[in-house]
């Protein structure tokens, strides 16, 4: 979500025009996803559903502080956080590996903001803020794996991205982080964490990419 | 090509920046001109087995060191660099 200044009204103060800002939240996706049907027509192959109002949290240790961090993440979440690109569910959150020492906190309803757990992690590891900095978009269907194909170069059949699995990867040469959630029914769940900046850029991709198939597009506010 | 990554598994060349040589060190405070100047400017330039920096840029963003054959792209090896990783340091 970006924050977007809109001069409501203007005010003058002792000669001075000043601008009153109110201030509204919207996702960077907001002029790109037109919720409803894209592409071919019948039974839609695909469902590209944007995720938002997410708290999303970086951690990440500090020089020599891995173990530190690692307890710390134990005794807060109550599982191992991701020492590989795996993704480790919670009762109220989901930690996804994002590199060497350091891992994703994706929740929703501020239990798991910067402030709540700048505190627990005060010792071992930096915190970095990203609820605003990246889209969250889930991928599903029957061709959700044969239209991601076309733009990953990673091995995304199921005996290799297993649910739960996580990956570092570039798609369309935009950095994402990608991992299996649970399945829905028989069909496999792709979440994709992406950029702020690159989010239309590489969604208009998915949408040419997807529409031989038929796709379903729509905003949510519910994590997958 | 691909390139191993230690902590990502296999990857294209795409989501990777090359950095050079992997050897030179950087010279203590006190080694004097021509060593900084050597270490700043002058590279092998080697035909066959090489140390090299890898970026992951596009993936884990981790360092790399890569034993890379530049006669054949032959990589025969992928480490975590130094300070890739805050547990391969100090830990
Ligand atoms: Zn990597």
């Amino acid at each position: 979500m970006s924050n977007s200044a809109i001069p409501s009204s203007t005010i003058r103060m002792e000669g001075v025009s000043v601008a009153e800002f109110s201030w509204e939240v919207r996702s960077p996706l907001d002029r790109a996803l037109v919720a409803g049907r894209h592409g071919a027509h019948g039974d839609a192959g695909v469902s590209l559903t944007e995720i938002r109002n997410f708290d999303l949290v970086q951690v990440m240790a500090r020089r020599g502080k891995t173990s530190e961090m690692a307890k710390v993440a134990k005794a807060r979440f109550g599982v191992t956080a991701p020492v590989t690109p795996q993704t480790a569910p919670t009762a109220d959150a989901t930690l996804i590996w994002s590199g060497p020492d350091q891992f994703f906190v994706l929740s929703k309803g501020g239990k798991h903001t910067m402030v709540a757990l700048g505190q627990a992690f005060a010792s071992c590891a930096s915190l970095s803020d990203q609820s605003h900095a990246r889209v969250l978009i889930s991928i599903s269907g029957a061709k959700a794996r044969t239209m991601l194909a076309k733009l990953s170069s990673i091995d995304l059949h199921p005996a290799v991205l297993g649910v739960g699995a996580a990956a570092a990867t570039s798609m369309d040469h935009t950095s994402v982080t990608l991992w299996r959630g649970g399945d829905r029914g028989e069909q496999a769940v792709f979440n994709l964490l992406v950029f702020a900046t690159f989010a239309e850029s590489l969604w208009h991709t998915m949408l040419d990419s997807a529409a031989e198939y038929g796709v379903t597009i729509g905003h949510s506010g519910e994590l997958t | 090509m691909r390139i191993t990554c230690p902590f990502c598994g296999e990857r294209e060349l795409g989501e990777f920046t090359y950095l050079g040589d992997a050897k030179p060190v950087r010279p203590a405070a006190d080694a004097g001109e021509d060593a900084v100047y050597d270490y700043v400017y002058l590279r092998d330039n080697i035909a066959g087995v090489m140390s090299e920096n890898w970026y992951h840029g596009g993936g884990c963003r981790a360092w790399l060191k890569v034993t890379r054959n530049t006669l054949t792209h032959e990589i025969s090896a992928v480490e975590p660099a130094a300070g890739a990783g805050a547990a391969k340091v100090g830990a």
